[in-house]
């Protein structure tokens, strides 16, 4: 009789200490997901030329009625009486699958190709666009900021870059995409709908140089994919 | 005795029971993280910068920067995903941090967006 009982404990100890295995391997996949770091990144390219996903223009104070929605080209001047400016806008709804309005925005970045650099440094300033605005009809007299130099303020910037041939300058070579486009702040804003997305305008820091001084990106309708604007953000998912 | 060895078996059984409940709600919770809906930084909470490296208007690698020496030695698995097809590759960040290209195995054309998912595993 207890060589009875003794095989039934040792049965039964042999079922529990199958189930404690089966229990280990469950504590060991908790521990594994601990050493995930997940990324998503939606990029936005404007590829092919007439995709709607990007919208671009500039506005020339020397042409102040006609609209250069159509140009392969981008410019940002100053000088007297010919200051140029960038109205870019990228829709962040093409993202699929969509962004979260709960979704962190870790970076955004805003990626210009430069095709052409000014002889001097120059600071250029990034707006967030308060208004509408429509690439086929945006013309210097129309456009959102208004025609008044310098504005709105510098202090108002939410992202910058320099530009210019002159050792020292952050982006010196024309043919390359410049960096210190940073707009995580804006971007994150558009995702959590806390400020609606009319795109960014870009200006010289200082409009109205004595001097013009012209910085040149390729724009969407340029066509060559290696070369289109694009906004690259990189974000976490909050569960 | 037959009373006894019934209820020795009743509480066996009961015992077993709660061990192997107590697993299967791991098993479901870690499943979760594994799907990466969830946001669970591991070396990194920064911003990560991630540029499509382009061949012929496709996308041939993925290069991640401003990676900390904290993910140093882990293993990054990149994604890219165009909605109309997906394509990965992987690859070890170095020990210092900073950058790592990552080929890609079957360039996907360049679209208006793509999606791209970053698992870095370790270390």
């Amino acid at each position: 009789m207890t060589r009875h009982w003794l095989r039934v404990v040792a049965v039964a100890g042999g079922i529990l200490l199958g189930f404690g295995v089966l229990t280990g391997s469950a504590a060991s996949l908790s521990l594994t997901s601990q050493n995930f770091t997940p990324y998503r990144t939606c990029t936005i390219t404007a590829t092919p030329a007439a995709t709607t996903a990007v919208t671009d223009t500039t506005a020339r104070q020397g042409n102040p009625t006609t609209n250069f929605g159509a140009l392969t080209s981008l410019t940002v001047s100053s000088g007297n009486a010919v200051n140029q400016r960038i109205y870019l806008r990228f829709d962040l709804t093409v993202c699929s699958p969509a962004i979260p309005a709960s979704a962190i925005v870790r970076l955004a970045t805003l990626r210009l190709y430069m095709t052409a650099a000014p002889a001097a440094c120059r600071v250029l300033d990034l707006f967030p666009v308060t208004a509408a605005w429509v690439e086929t009809t945006l013309t210097w007299n129309i456009e959102p900021f208004g025609t008044t130099l310098n504005n709105p303020p510098t202090g108002s910037r939410t992202g910058t870059f320099s530009v210019g041939t002159p050792a020292g300058c952050q982006n010196q070579a024309a043919g390359a995409y410049v960096v210190g486009g940073t707009v995580t702040t804006d971007v994150a804003s558009f995702v959590a709908g806390t400020v609606t997305n009319f795109g960014w305008m870009i200006r010289d820091d200082a409009e109205g140089s004595a001097t013009t001084r012209t910085a040149t990106f390729a724009a969407k309708e340029l066509g060559t994919v290696a070369q289109e604007p694009q906004l690259v953000i990189t974000y976490v998912k909050v569960p | 005795m037959t009373m006894l060895r019934r209820v020795l078996v009743v509480i066996l059984v009961t015992a077993t029971g709660a061990v192997v409940g107590a697993a299967a709600s791991l098993s479901l919770a870690s499943g979760s993280l594994g799907a990466a809906t969830a946001a669970t930084p591991r070396c990194t909470s920064a911003g990560l910068s991630v540029l499509q490296n382009l061949t012929a208007s496709t996308v041939s690698s993925v290069t991640v920067g401003v990676l900390p020496a904290a993910c140093g030695g882990a293993t990054l698995q990149v994604t890219v995903n165009t909605g109309v097809t997906n394509s990965s590759g992987s690859a070890v960040v170095p020990g210092g941090g900073g950058s790592v290209t990552v080929t890609i195995a079957v360039p996907p054309a360049v679209t208006a967006s793509e999606q791209t998912d970053l698992v870095l595993v370790g270390p």
